[in-house]
Order: structure tokens, then C-alpha cells, then sequence
């Protein structure tokens, strides 16, 4: 630990991490592995005090206060289906009170987690479970209520592939949680009528805004396409169905009605972009909305293996490990969507890297998305590019997005300080302290309004914390090799999320 | 690291190399105006091939819940006739030279032949031994440049980057400089067409700081020469650690003596990964614009 903790960052960070093998041959999907959920308690002062506490969490939720919760035959689903579980929450955070709700990638339902005990409570499910249909997807990042009381968030079941035809989503439904009294209420879900197929009806994220007196949610519609619903049962190249451009989903909520019909936001499809992952949105004064959101350019239905783009085999690739999350075919883009007064307005940021002009940044694998307290300042995380990463087989399905191998360099992960109006970079005043590259992926925004600062993470890097205004002034930073790996036999790669919840 | 061809020893002395000074602060100052740009400083971008990496080393990690001593034994291939490693490192940190014999006292304990347990070690040339002088530390982004410019070396942007973030978190960057006694042929040495073969250089450091837990060494960036290194990690404490390393593998555990005081040992092994490698024939950033 060095440097002091601010008060403003009195509280909790939470982390959901995975583990991998040290062996990199042994394939894993990311979903699928063991979930271990990181919470690094801040103590202000000087030098003040990070403490970690680490939650293993059981997939079958069989250590729950209420194992019924997770039914015998569902378990019996869990363990027949190659690679099933109840829960593998080693993606998304959603917070409320003494409460986090940790979600998966893709598949599972979200862990409820008493975040003051750190124990899990109860696996969330709302559908039943088949034989024909023996797993769930749901949307990682919630949509909140204006007053933060009610999450909303998508829950459908995943039906095998079957007759050629690659697996398909059922019974699309948007859950309601009302976080103050336990109350949930269920819809099912129609999609729009020209955006119909259950294969890419998948929703990362979601978000709630209000307008002409109605309350609305829009969920991204990913459109990851698995080709099967169990991992490999070798890591061989295979076919590739290339995902379709994303789509945003607009759903007015009706708590009269049982089906809810859903409709397209117009002119999201139009971007031509993949992999709508992540949001912040700005929906305060109850007429419409900012949304800031990015596409990835990126199958996140894939995972690394077999021979990269230069032919090189997975064994000659010292940096692969097998399942890891698939890498950029080209630089993506960020779009902020403004939806008030019946105007809406579309800007957008999407640019390759310079190594000439390191100081525009770039939109390579865009991940995280966050308003700053006074939502004048958009922060953005950018993975990069590791060109060696990128598998052969995928790279063939997009033979008209995908960048060429032979100019395709490493480009460096970047953190990225914009306007939150004009989508510009915010170069204000910090010469460069708008643009830090090198930063671990993890990346959120904490303050309290008067002072913000941007909180980095990974195992390896440790905790990173800087001034909002100047991304080259750190705060603090506290680091602990126990963190990194589990046992002698895993890991913890980096992770993608990261969350401040105040005392 | 190296530039290719071999840049020419710079440094003048009296009115020149004040000259010098005076030439290479403009670059600085340049540099630092265009935000870091090096499209506005073009004779400080690297176009060619960086020429110098890590290709196996042997580490020994001593950690006394208050300080940490890292000696290191490092393989490195090159190609040129003098090189520089840099490092990052905590401020407080000391150079402490050299210690060779450390690596002979824990490998005789341990039942090991050191880097010779990889098969792949045998395949590499047989290293000159070259001596790590002129120790010096760059404490601002404007150092490093500055230090470069002065010397004839050139920078890559992400490099350069990664710098910048280990100095923003509060690093320091140690700059070591070797040279062998048999350098690389230079370019204006060779025939057309030929390879410039490169070389193999066994160098040995010590680096000590103060810190309440044990710290690994973070992955290097690929220098152009080598994309990974074979790696043997030895951790020696004073109290009892169950410890793993992030990457490599568990292959010894047990007790050993140095300096007259036991230690627990745990030791790690194998291939250990770099950062910003690109694919087979894709050129630097530099040359590819």
C-alpha cells in the first residue's frame, strides 16, 4: 500500500475474478471458469488500508443458506450437462444497499450476495429447465430505476443446437426486483418483429429511462451465436457462424400486462457494429436519455484456440491460454445515443491506434463505460490487441471487418477521458493526463461529487487509483501477490469489472 | 535497447557536449509540447527492429517480511555492440550489484543445474559474460527521453507508454548498461544479404527494497530478439509461505542455507510470458507507418 486513501473512497471495490489452470493447453471456457469474487475493503487515511477478502463460489449453490433454492433436478441438469452450473459469477457486478448481484458473461443466473457478510444468499432463476433446454442467459449488467429501487434485467433459457441450427434462446423474459422489499414480478418478452432471432437474442447490459410519463428499459442486444451449447470437447478449429450487427431493444413497461412487446431504438443497427456490450447512462429528468455505450468488434461467443491469424500453432503462442476471452477482429466503437424532448442525436468514436499520436487514444476492444459523479466526463477502458491471439478459425468468419495480419501490430491497452457532450477526448488543462495506456482493464469511477478518481485493478498490477482530472496523478496504490494465483496449479487473469459500493 | 544499425557513440566533451545537452533538451522539450506525440519528433521514433531482450534468466527472491532482495542471473540476447536493460523498480530500491555465487549455493541445494535443467537452454549459444555498469535512474517520462536522446537510442511509442504508467504509479526506472567483448558484426560489416547473427550475454544484478509483501518481477515487453524467456524463480523467506508463483510451476520446496541463516524455499519453473509481441514478419510500429 502506498499513498493515502481519500475519504471519499471509504468502502468496498468489488472484483469478480476466475481461475485458470497454469497449464494453457487445458481447455476452459472464460464462462465457465471457477468464479472467485474479490472485495478490497478501503480504510481512508494516511497511508490508510486495503484489505481483501476472497469469496470461492460454489456453481452448484449447494453451500447456499437455502439449498432448495437450487433444485434436485436442476442440479441433476448441472451436472449432466457438460460444463453446466446453477451460477458462475465471474463477470458482472450489480450493488444495492448490502446487496451485490454477480453475474456470468453468458450463462447462469446471478448470485445474490450478502456483501456485508460476504456470503451468497441464493441463486436468482425464473425459468424452468429442460432436457432440451438445460441452461440460462441472462443480462450481466442490470438497468436501475431512476430512484435505484428497482433492477431490471433479462433471463432466457438456451436451448441445445440441434438439426445444424446453432443454439437458440426461449422464453424471453425481463425480470423486475424490487431491491427495497424482495419483490419480483416476471414478463416475457416478444421481440421486435424485425429483429426476430432467438439465436442472437442476448443482452449484456441493460438500462431505464422514463418518457412521456412511461417507463421504459432497453436492453443491447449482443448477438453472441454459439455454435454449442457445451464447450469443446477439443480445442479444434471449427466452423464459425459470424454474428449479426447489434441491435438495441426498447420495452415500455406495463404492470397490467403479462407479455411485454419489445421494439428497436432506431438507428443502433444502422452502426453496422458488434458485440454491444456496455453502458452508462445519463436518464435523470425523467424525458428520454443519454446512453454511452460501445461495441466490441469482437465474437464473444468464441474463445481462443487452435492456430492464430499467422498460422502459428497454440503451443508456439507462449501468451495463449486456452478459452481466454477472444480478442478484437478490428478497433471497435463508442456511441453516445441522445434520446430527449422527441430529438435524438447520434455521435460516435471509433479510431485505430497511432503509434505517431499516442494522444488520440484509440477504440481498440472497448470494455468499460462510466460517467463520472457530475456525468460531464465520460471514462472509457480499451483492452487493445494482441494480434497472436487471434484464432485462424474466427478470423475467416469476417473476412470484410477483420484487419489485416501482416499490418496488425500490438496496440496497448488504453484508459480515455472524454466529453461527455461532444464525445471528444478531454484533453482540458492535463496536458496528457487524459490518455493512460498500460492500465489494467478493470476500471471504475468513484466520488462524491466534489472529487472523483478512477480506480484500475488486476491480480498481477494490483489496485490503481488516480485523480479523475489528471489520469497521470495516482492517489494511491496497494498490491498483494496472494492474489494472483490460487493453490500452486491457477491463476487469476485479469479481470473486466470492477466496482466501488460506499460505506 | 539497441537501434539498428548501431547508433554512433554520441557524447562529446566541453563546448560539444554542452552543444549536445543544449540539442537533446530541445528534443525534450518538443516531445513533451506535442503531448508525447512522436510524430512531432521524428528522430527520437524507432523505426527499425529493437535489437535486445531477456531470453532465460534465474531468479532469487530473498523476503524478510521487510524488505526484499532479488538477485538475478539474465541470458540476453542481442544483436549490436552496446545495449541498455531498463527496469521498474520501487524508489526506495538499491542497486546492489552483482552476486553470482548465490545462484551456484542454492542450485547445489536444491539438487538443480540451474537454466541447464531446460533442454531449450542447451540450444542457445554459449553467453559472453558481460558486466552491468553506469547504473542510473530516470525518475520523469522526460528522463528517459532525454537520457535516449543523448545517447543515440531511439523509443518506441507503446514502450515509451508503458513507461510513462510505471513513473505515473509512483516507479522509478532503473537503466543498466553492458557491453559485449565480442559484439554483434555491425551492419556496414557484413555481406549482402548475409544475417546478422545474434549473440548471447550472461549478465548478473541485485536489486533490494523495502516492501510488506513479496513482489514479482511484471512482464516484460517484447525487445525484437526473443518472445519468451525460460524462467526459474527460487523464493527463499524467513517465515513459512504456501506462495505460488502467478505463472510458472511449483518443482521444489523445502529449507536451504545462505549467509549463515536457513530459509524456506519455494522454486518455480518454466516459460514466461512478454507483452506487446506481434505476429512472424510484422515490422515494429515505427516501420509499419
Amino acid at each position: 500500500m502506498r499513498g493515502s486513501v481519500p475519504a471519499a473512497l471509504s468502502g468496498f471495490l468489488i472484483v469478480p475474478t476466475n481461475r485458470r489452470s497454469k497449464d494453457r493447453s487445458r481447455f476452459a471456457r472464460w464462462h465457465d471458469s471457477q468464479t472467485d469474487l474479490i472485495r478490497l475493503d478501503l480504510t481512508p487515511g494516511r497511508p490508510g488500508r486495503v484489505r481483501t477478502r476472497v469469496l470461492p463460489v460454489d456453481p452448484a449453490g449447494v453451500d447456499l443458506p437455502r439449498p432448495a433454492a437450487v433444485a434436485a433436478s436442476d442440479r441433476r441438469l448441472t451436472e449432466t450437462a457438460n460444463g453446466g452450473y446453477a451460477t458462475q459469477p465471474n463477470h458482472g457486478v450489480n450493488v444495492a444497499g448490502n446487496t451485490l448481484w454477480a453475474t456470468n458473461l453468458l450463462f447462469g443466473a446471478p448470485l445474490e450476495v450478502d456483501l456485508a457478510a460476504w456470503k451468497p444468499r441464493r441463486v436468482l432463476r425464473y425459468l424452468e429447465l429442460s432436457e432440451a433446454a438445460p441452461r440460462v442467459s441472462g443480462t450481466s449488467h442490470f438497468a436501475w430505476s431512476l430512484d435505484h429501487r428497482f433492477a431490471y434485467f433479462h433471463q432466457s433459457l438456451l436451448e441445445r443446437e440441434r438439426d445444424g441450427s446453432p443454439v437458440r434462446a426461449a422464453d424471453l423474459s425481463l425480470v423486475e426486483l424490487d431491491v427495497a422489499t424482495g419483490a419480483e414480478r416476471v414478463w416475457r418478452l416478444r421481440p421486435p418483429p424485425d429483429d426476430p432471432a432467438m439465436e442472437t437474442a442476448n443482452f449484456h447490459s441493460g438500462f431505464f429511462f422514463e418518457e412521456g410519463g412511461c417507463r421504459y428499459v432497453g436492453l443491447l442486444r449482443t448477438g453472441a451465436l454459439l455454435e454449442s451449447l457445451e464447450p469443446h470437447s477439443a480445442p479444434l478449429d471449427h466452423a464459425v457462424l459470424p454474428a449479426p450487427a447489434s441491435t438495441i431493444w426498447i420495452v415500455q413497461l406495463d404492470p397490467q400486462a403479462n407479455d411485454l412487446q419489445a421494439e428497436l431504438l432506431p438507428g443502433v443497427k444502422e452502426l453496422d457494429g458488434l458485440a454491444l456490450s456496455h453502458l452508462d447512462v445519463d436518464a435523470s429528468g425523467g424525458d428520454g436519455f443519454v446512453l454511452y455505450a460501445n461495441f466490441k468488434e469482437a465474437d464473444v461467443a468464441e474463445e481462443t484456440h487452435g492456430a492464430n491469424v499467422y498460422g502459428e500453432v497454440a503451443e508456439a503462442v507462449a501468451e495463449h491460454y486456452s478459452g481466454m476471452v477472444v480478442e478484437a477482429l478490428n478497433y471497435g466503437l463508442v456511441v453516445r445515443y441522445e434520446r430527449r424532448g422527441g430529438r435524438t442525436s447520434v455521435r460516435t468514436f471509433a479510431r485505430p491506434y497511432d503509434p505517431g499520436r499516442t494522444s488520440l487514444g484509440h477504440s481498440w476492444l472497448p470494455i468499460n463505460i462510466q460517467l463520472d459523479s457530475a456525468r460531464r466526463r465520460l471514462f472509457c477502458s480499451f483492452s487493445g490487441f494482441r494480434p497472436r491471439l487471434l484464432p485462424e478459425h474466427i478470423a475467416r468468419a469476417y473476412p470484410a471487418r477483420v484487419v489485416e495480419p501482416p499490418t496488425a501490430g500490438f496496440v496497448p491497452p488504453a484508459l480515455i477521458r472524454f466529453d461527455a457532450e461532444t464525445l471528444e477526448l478531454d484533453s482540458n488543462g492535463s496536458g496528457r493526463g487524459h490518455v493512460a495506456y498500460a492500465e489494467p482493464m478493470a476500471m471504475t469511477v468513484a466520488g462524491d461529487g466534489d472529487s472523483d478518481y478512477v480506480c484500475t485493478f488486476s491480480p498481477e498490477v494490483g489496485l490503481r487509483v488516480y485523480d479523475a482530472d489528471d489520469l497521470d496523478r495516482l492517489v494511491f496504490r496497494a498490491e498483494s501477490p496472494r492474489l494472483m494465483s490460487w493453490g500452486d496449479t491457477h491463476f487469476r487473469p485479469e479481470p473486466a469489472h470492477i466496482s466501488f459500493v460506499p460505506a | 535497447m539497441e537501434g539498428w544499425p548501431d547508433p554512433p557513440f554520441l557524447r562529446g566533451e566541453g563546448p560539444e557536449f554542452i552543444e549536445q545537452i543544449n540539442t537533446t533538451n530541445d528534443v525534450v522539450a518538443r516531445l513533451e509540447e506535442a503531448g508525447w506525440d512522436f510524430e512531432a519528433v521524428p528522430e527520437i521514433f524507432a523505426r527499425q527492429s529493437a535489437a535486445c531482450d531477456v531470453a532465460a534468466k534465474e531468479i532469487v527472491t530473498v523476503f524478510d517480511g521487510e524488505r526484499q532482495t532479488r538477485w538475478g542471473r539474465l541470458i540476453i540476447k542481442g544483436a549490436g555492440a552496446r545495449f541498455n536493460l531498463m527496469s521498474h523498480e520501487s524508489p526506495l530500491a538499491r542497486y546492489v550489484g552483482a552476486r553470482p555465487s548465490v545462484f551456484a549455493l542454492v542450485n547445489s541445494q536444491v539438487g538443480s543445474k540451474g537454466l541447464h535443467d531446460f533442454k531449450e537452454f542447451a540450444e542457445m549459444d554459449p553467453p559472453q559474460e558481460v558486466e552491468f555498469y553506469n547504473p542510473s535512474v530516470f525518475y520523469q517520462a522526460r528522463d528517459v527521453v532525454f537520457w535516449n536522446a543523448l545517447n543515440g537510442f531511439q523509443l518506441f511509442p507503446s514502450g515509451f507508454e508503458d513507461v510513462r504508467r510505471v513513473l505515473a504509479s509512483g516507479n522509478v526506472i532503473r537503466n543498466l548498461l553492458f557491453r559485449p567483448g565480442a559484439p554483434t558484426k555491425s551492419a556496414w560489416e557484413i555481406a549482402e544479404g548475409e544475417e546478422r547473427r545474434p549473440i548471447f550475454m550472461e549478465g548478473f544484478s541485485g536489486v533490494q527494497f523495502p516492501t510488506g509483501v513479496v513482489e514479482w518481477m511484471p512482464k516484460p515487453l517484447y525487445g525484437g530478439m526473443s518472445e519468451q524467456a525460460l524462467h526459474i524463480e527460487t523464493l527463499l523467506t524467513t517465515d513459512e509461505t504456501d506462495l505460488a508463483h502467478p505463472y510458472l510451476d511449483l518443482v521444489a520446496e523445502g529449507r536451504l542455507r545462505i549467509d549463515e541463516q536457513t530459509y524456506f524455499m519455494r522454486r518455480f519453473m518454466g516459460i514466461s510470458q512478454k507483452d506487446a509481441l506481434r505476429g512472424p514478419g510484422v515490422p515494429p510500429e515505427g516501420a509499419r507507418r
